[in-house]
């Protein structure tokens, strides 16, 4: 059994749709416009409020509204997607994000039904009746672009890849669909910490501003009054983190974060292409370097030569001054 | 009881390779190989794990033909004496699913308490076995965890992992699939008398046909089209001073 449509996995933070997952959605409604098939928003627990704000921007939403799904198990969550295709019938793809939950789920839900799946896509446009995606390998230092031929297609989708979904002129439907949920697997939450960043995550932040080895110890203050007055988030580069200085979920970078804000600001990053593979992506970079050579000049959009401790109070500055 | 753990290990080129799309559009490799990061990551995590369970049995799995050969001597090297091969070259173009196919074939008869792999190999940078393995056995999976602690008479493994922004400490019955990020565990050199020894070592390999997967069965998801150069950006514009700064982001709409 098929049906024509895409759907698109709407993560949920606080009762809103992230701005990744406005974006998948928009991916999900660009991609059926040119073939003439539907786009859907799959919501998995939540509320009816949420599921009405999402019918604001895609013209229809499968709503598994079960309790169980409310908490996060990717053995369950994955288990309701395939109940949802064996009662509604397989769609064409489903596009979800490339964050913590859905790489956990996307890849395993594949595997339950022999479907094709690629990860982290930064392009996806149709190949005959086939849709072909375009991600990195290697570390970055090329892209490949592959057809998917099953169906669905599986695919995780970089933020970034697509604009924010506009509203709709008038809302979708919101359509209650009850499939059979699988127990649990069995993983039990025993401690739910959020991290330094106060549980916001840094995947979804608009404005990132991120130190390296040139701002450790005391100078990373610079930087966190920066992103201050910038309403935006910290980061860090692999140097600070494993000079224990920051956490983990603040690296981005290969062995860390891949992050795509409108703005990213690298304060005393060399922009060593392992680094450079998290962010490059982003709408707008700066770079802040006192090394006129640095590497991180090449990835970046605007430069200023100089040393952190003086451009980054001064550059906080002048934005409060504009406010 | 004695803990039974699988670790599944890949060969890729070095992060310092240099790989480059040739005139034909294929890829030129520089010949330089190595176990994937992360997966040297998860060697030593059940290295680690085996310190604390002195009777931990440890298996070594890689899909493909003699770069597998070659990850699995490192991983003897790193101080596993059980490692086996399955398949052969024809499993090189082999999807995740094809490889996982394989890997969760032989698993049937292992019956690990605890499977680990990497994150993410540093070749696709897919993610895929990892969690593929878990759902064919419908099996728990905790992703890119950064500590571990196994509890073996409580038939229990306590995990750490970003989610979301959190951190989450979860636990989970065996057995479990469980992939690791940095910070997981610290992989050692390993000494030259070691390495030597396992250069001479003879690898056990499974074939397909006695796993009863067929290659063939490996591939035809997924058709690659074409390799591409990374976006690259235009030329930095360098700014003098920060008001100069701030105009032109505002100019760009981003503050
Ligand atoms: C497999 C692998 C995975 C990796 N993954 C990651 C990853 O995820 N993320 C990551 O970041 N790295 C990663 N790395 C490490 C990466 O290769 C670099 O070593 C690291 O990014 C360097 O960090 P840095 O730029 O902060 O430090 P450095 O390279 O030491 O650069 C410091 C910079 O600060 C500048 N500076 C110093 N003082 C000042 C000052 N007062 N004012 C202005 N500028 C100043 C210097 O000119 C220099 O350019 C990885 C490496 C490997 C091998
Ligand atoms: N051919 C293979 N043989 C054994 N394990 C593999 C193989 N390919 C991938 N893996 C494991 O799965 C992880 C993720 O790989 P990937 O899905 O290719 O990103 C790797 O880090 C390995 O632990």
């Amino acid at each position: 059994m098929a049906c024509n449509e895409i759907w698109a996995v709407a993560r949920i933070r606080d009762g809103q749709i992230t701005g990744a997952g406005l974006q998948l959605i928009e991916a999900a409604r660009e991609l059926a416009r040119e073939k003439g098939l539907d786009a859907r928003a799959v919501l998995l627990g939540c509320d009816r409020a949420t599921a009405d704000e999402l019918a604001g921007v895609v013209n229809g939403v499968l709503w598994l509204n079960d309790e169980r799904l409310n908490e996060y198990d990717a053995a369950v969550h994955a288990g309701a997607l395939f109940g949802l295709m064996e009662a509604r019938g397989k769609p064409v793809a489903i596009f979800a994000g490339t964050n913590d939950t859905d790489s956990e789920v996307v890849p395993r839900l594949a595997a339950m039904c022999g479907a094709a799946f690629a990860s982290s896509c930064v392009k996806i446009r149709w190949e005959g009746d086939d849709l072909a995606i375009r991600r990195p390998v290697f570390g970055g230092k090329v892209y490949e672009e592959l057809a998917l031929l099953s169906r669905p297609a599986m695919v995780t989708v970089r933020p970034g890849a697509f604009d924010g979904a506009q509203k709709l002129a008038a809302p979708g439907s919101v359509e209650e669909i009850s499939v059979e949920i699988p127990a649990s697997s069995g993983v039990t939450v025993v401690e739910r910490a959020s991290s330094a960043q106060g549980g916001q995550d840094l995947s979804d932040a608009r404005r990132v501003v991120a130190g390296g080895r040139g701002v450790s110890g005391e100078s990373y203050q610079k930087v966190e009054a920066l992103a201050d007055a910038l309403d935006g988030s910290i980061a860090a580069s692999r140097a600070l983190v494993d000079a224990g200085e920051r956490p983990h979920e603040q690296q981005v970078g290969k062995s860390g974060k891949t992050i795509s804000p409108d703005l990213y600001i690298a304060c005393g990053i060399s922009g060593a292409i392992h680094h450079v593979l998290g962010m490059n992506t982003s709408k707008v970079v700066v770079a802040v370097n006192s090394d006129p050579d640095a590497p991180i000049f090449a990835a970046a959009d605007l430069g200023m030569v100089g040393d952190v401790m003086e451009i980054l109070p001064a550059l906080a500055e002048a934005l409060r001054a504009r406010k | 009881m004695s803990l039974k753990i699988a670790v599944l290990i890949k060969q890729v080129p070095d992060h310092e390779a240099i790989v480059q799309i040739g005139a034909d559009g294929t890829l030129d490799i520089e010949d330089r190989y190595v176990c994937s990061f992360f997966d040297e990551i998860a060697i030593e995590a059940a290295l680690d794990i085996r310190k604390a369970h002195a009777d931990a049995e440890i298996l070594a799995l890689s899909v493909g033909g003699k770069r597998s050969v070659e990850s699995l001597r490192r991983a003897m090297a790193m101080g596993l004496d059980q490692v086996e091969q399955l398949g052969d070259d024809s499993m090189d173009g082999a999807d995740g699913l094809g490889v996982a196919s394989l890997i969760a074939a032989r698993l049937k008869t292992f019956n690990p308490d605890l499977v680990l792999a990497g994150k993410q190999a540093g070749d696709d940078d897919m993610g895929a076995v990892g969690p593929m393995v878990s759902g064919l056995m419908g099996i728990p999976l905790v992703n890119a965890a950064t500590a571990i602690d196994v509890d073996a008479d409580g038939g229990k493994v306590r995990m750490t992992h970003s989610m979301n922004g959190e951190t989450w400490t979860v636990e989970s019955g065996f057995p479990v699939v469980v992939t690791a990020q940095k910070g997981l565990a610290e992989p050692h050199v390993p000494v030259v008398m070691r390495v030597m020894k396992a250069m001479r070592a003879k690898i056990i390999n499974t074939s397909t046909e006695d796993l009863g997967v067929s290659a063939a069965d490996s591939t035809g998801r997924l058709k690659r089209l074409g390799y591409y150069s990374p976006p690259t950006r235009p030329q930095v514009q360098m700014v003098g001073d920060v008001n100069e700064l701030v105009a032109v982001l505002a100019q760009r709409g981003v503050i």
